[in-house]
C-alpha cells in the first residue's frame, strides 16, 4: 500500500505514514471530520448526461446484483489544484455514506471511482476488503481500458467500462477463491505472508560495524600520548 | 459201392478236362485272309503306316501268328496286288485321316529306339539340320546404293535386296499404305543387311530433307535382325516442334517392339505398327501445339505444356513430364487459395470469438459471495487504508 499523500509504501498495519506521517486525522483536518452523504453516481462536476447516468446506473445495478457484498460508487468533481485525488478518495471512503447502500455493503467493500476534471485525472479508491480482491495492476488495467473514452470526454461510457472491467476481475477472483481451502483462503485474504513492509530490497551493501580496538592499538595510543 | 462210383465220376471229369481246348476264331481260308483290311476299310490300306506289310511278313515266317493277315501290296500298275481285294476307295477323294509317309508319325521315331540286353534303350542321335547362315551381302556401293539412295522412294518399303519374305513385304506395304491414308506423317522403311553400312558420302538427313521436304515423313532404317541399330529420321520441322525426349521415347518404343520378334520380317512388321501408333499420338500432340501451345510454350517451360484432354495413358507414358494438365493445375491453385483463405477466415473467426469472450464486459450469472474476514486498519482509516490507483487522461501526460 502507499501513502495517499506522499505515495510512499506503507505497512499494512501502520497507524501513519512512516515518511510524511499522514493519517486519517490529517485527511479529516483538510476535508472535515463529519460524514457526508453521497449518491451512487455523485456528479459534482455535472459532466454526465441523463442518458449516460441512467446507463451507468443500470450497469451498477447489474454489478450489485452479481456482487451483493460490494459497493460501487463514483465521484466526479472539479477539484482545486492543491487537493490530491488519492487523499479525496481516502477521505470519501472513510467519511462518505452512499445513498441506498445496504448494511451488507459497508464502505470497506467499496470501489470508488474518483475523477478530477480540472487536472484530467481519474483514480480508483478501494476499501480494505476490495483491496484484497482487486490488485493495483487490475485496477490500472481497468483505467487504461477506459482511456479512449476519457480522452473523447465520454465519461459515462468510460466509468461504465471501468466498472465492468473490475466486475470481471471480481468474478475471476471469486471463482479462484472458491477453489482454495480454508487455510489457503485465510492466508491469502489476511495477507499473512506480507506482514512486513512490501518494500523493495535495498541494493546498497550493508554498512560494516567498526572493529573493536585490539591491545596493540592500545599500546600504540599510549605511546603517542606519552610522547 | 458209393466210394467206387465217386472215384469213377472223378476220373471221368479229370479225363474230360484234359481233352478240353479253347475255341479260338480261325480264318476260313487263306484266300479270305487277304480280304481283311486294318481299320475296317475306313481309309486306304496303303496309307496305313507299315502295319499291313509287317503283318504279312510275320504271317509268312511264323506259322503261329494269329494276327490279322496283311493286305496285298499295291503295285504301280493296278494299285493293289491282290485280285480279291475288298472294295477299298482308291479314288483321290477328300481324305481327312492320317497321312502316310509323314515324319510326324510316332512309329518311325519309336522304331529307331533299340533295346539293349541289359534292359536299357539306345536312342540314335538325330542329325540336326543346321540353319544355314545368310549369305554375306555385298556392300552398299554402286548400283546397289543407287537402288536405295538415287531417287526418292516410290513405295513405302524399300527392300531392293529382298531381305524380307515376299508375303511379309506385301503385308507391310499394305499396312504402310493404310497408315499413309490415315496419318499425315508417312512411314518409309529401308531394309539393309546386318553388315551393310550406309556409305559415308550419303547424308541421310539431307536426303530426307530433299525427298520429303514438302510432306512430313519418317524414314526408318532397318538392319536385318539387328533392330537395335534401327534409326528414325524425321523432318526437321517436326523435330523442332517437339522436344528431343519425345523422339527418343518413340525410338525406344519401336526398338522394344522389334526386340520381341526374332525374324527380320516380324521385326519390321512390329516396328512399323508401333511407329504408326507413336506417329498418331505425335500428330495429335503437334495439333495441340499448333492450336494454343505457341504462346504457352514461350511463357512456360516444356514441362508445362497442356496435354490433350482425352490423351490416354499411352500419351502420358512416353511424355509424362510435359503433359501436365493445365486445368487441373489451375483447379489445384484455386483450391489451394480457397483452402488457405478459408483456413485464415476460420482462424480469424476463432480468434475473434476468443477475443470477444475474453474481452466481453458483460458480467452476468449467479450472485457471487466472497468469504468475509477482518483486516487490520492502517493510517487510521475505518474503511479505507489509502488503496488508490490513478491515471491521467490528459493527452500530453502519462499515467500517475
Amino acid at each position: 500500500m502507499k501513502c495517499p499523500r506522499c505515495l510512499r509504501p506503507v505497512d499494512h498495519e501502520a497507524a501513519s505514514c512512516y515518511s510524511c506521517g499522514y493519517s486519517e486525522a490529517d485527511a479529516a483536518a483538510v476535508f472535515g471530520a463529519n460524514q457526508v452523504l453521497l449518491n451512487r453516481v455523485h456528479d459534482a462536476a455535472h459532466c454526465l448526461r441523463k442518458q449516460e447516468r441512467d446507463t451507468l446506473g443500470e450497469t451498477l445495478d447489474m454489478l450489485e446484483v452479481k456482487f451483493p457484498q460490494m459497493l460501487f460508487c463514483v465521484y466526479l468533481g472539479a477539484l482545486p489544484p492543491k487537493l490530491g485525488l488519492s487523499e479525496l478518495g481516502f477521505w470519501l471512503l472513510n467519511h462518505g455514506q452512499v445513498k441506498g447502500a445496504e448494511y451488507a455493503r459497508p464502505n470497506e467493500n467499496g470501489i470508488l471511482v474518483v475523477m478530477d476534471l480540472n487536472r484530467k485525472q481519474i483514480g480508483i479508491s478501494l476499501g480494505y476488503f476490495a483491496e484484497t480482491l482487486i490488485s493495483e495492476e487490475d485496477a490500472y488495467r481497468a483505467l487504461t481500458a477506459a482511456r479512449p473514452n476519457l480522452v473523447n470526454s465520454e465519461f459515462g461510457e468510460a466509468i461504465e467500462r471501468i466498472f465492468l472491467k473490475l466486475g470481471k476481475v471480481l468474478d475471476r477472483q471469486g471463482r479462484k477463491l472458491k477453489k482454495l481451502t480454508r487455510e489457503q483462503l485465510q492466508a491469502t485474504l489476511s495477507g499473512a505472508k506480507n506482514t512486513l513492509l512490501d518494500l523493495p530490497p535495498h541494493l546498497s551493501p550493508p554498512k560494516l560495524l567498526p572493529k573493536p580496538p585490539s591491545q596493540e592499538d592500545d599500546a600504540r595510543v599510549s605511546e603517542l600520548m606519552s610522547a | 459201392m458209393k466210394r467206387s462210383l465217386a472215384i469213377l465220376l472223378l476220373a471221368s471229369v479229370a479225363c474230360g478236362s484234359l481233352h478240353a481246348r479253347i475255341e479260338l476264331p480261325e480264318w476260313d481260308s487263306a484266300a479270305d485272309a487277304g480280304s481283311y483290311s486294318l481299320g475296317g476299310g475306313l481309309w486306304p490300306e496303303r496309307l496305313i503306316p507299315g502295319g499291313a506289310s509287317e503283318n504279312r511278313a510275320v504271317a509268312e515266317t511264323d506259322p503261329d501268328f494269329v494276327g490279322p493277315p496283311a493286305p496285298p501290296l499295291p503295285s504301280p500298275d493296278t494299285g493293289l496286288a491282290g485280285t480279291e481285294a475288298p472294295a477299298v476307295p482308291s479314288s483321290p477323294g477328300p481324305f481327312y485321316g492320317p497321312v502316310a509317309g509323314t515324319e510326324e508319325g510316332p512309329d518311325l521315331s519309336l522304331q529307331r529306339v533299340r533295346e539293349n540286353p541289359d534292359g536299357t534303350f539306345t536312342v540314335p542321335e538325330e542329325e540336326v539340320a543346321e540353319v544355314e547362315a545368310y549369305e554375306p551381302l555385298p556392300p552398299l556401293e554402286g548400283e546397289l546404293a543407287d537402288l536405295y539412295f538415287a531417287h526418292a522412294p516410290v513405295e513405302f518399303l524399300i527392300d531392293p535386296q529382298r531381305l524380307l519374305t515376299e508375303q511379309k513385304s506385301n503385308d507391310i506395304m499394305r499396312f504402310l499404305e493404310f497408315h499413309s491414308d490415315e496419318s499425315k506423317i508417312r512411314i518409309y522403311i529401308m531394309s539393309f543387311g546386318e553388315n551393310q553400312k550406309i556409305p559415308a558420302d550419303i547424308d541421310i538427313q539431307a536426303l530426307h530433307q530433299k525427298w520429303f521436304s514438302d510432306s512430313p515423313a519418317v524414314l526408318m532404317l532397318y538392319y536385318r535382325e539387328q533392330p537395335q541399330l534401327t534409326e528414325l529420321v524425321f523432318n526437321e520441322s517436326i523435330r523442332d516442334s517437339l522436344p528431343k525426349s519425345v523422339f527418343d521415347r518413340i525410338l525406344q518404343n519401336c526398338l522394344r517392339e522389334g526386340a520381341v520378334a526374332d525374324l527380320a520380317p516380324d521385326q519390321v512388321e512390329k516396328m512399323a505398327i508401333e511407329l504408326s501408333i507413336q506417329l498418331y499420338w505425335l500428330s495429335r500432340l503437334m495439333e495441340q501445339e499448333k492450336d494454343g501451345g505457341k504462346a504457352l510454350e514461350r511463357a512456360s517451360s516444356i514441362h508445362e505444356l497442356v496435354a490433350s484432354p482425352d490423351a490416354p495413358e499411352l500419351l502420358r507414358e512416353y511424355a509424362p513430364g510435359i503433359f501436365i494438365d493445365e486445368n487441373g493445375k489451375a483447379l489445384t491453385f484455386v483450391l489451394a487459395v480457397v483452402f488457405i483463405l478459408g483456413g485464415l477466415a476460420a482462424v480469424g473467426c476463432v480468434a475473434w470469438v476468443v477475443m470477444w469472450w475474453r474481452g466481453r464486459e458483460n458480467v452476468s450469472g449467479e450472485p457471487l459471495l466472497f468469504p468475509e474476514f477482518r483486516i487490520a486498519h492502517r493510517l487510521g482509516g475505518e474503511y479505507c487504508g489509502g488503496g488508490f490507483v490513478s491515471m491521467s487522461f490528459e493527452l500530453n501526460e502519462g499515467s500517475a
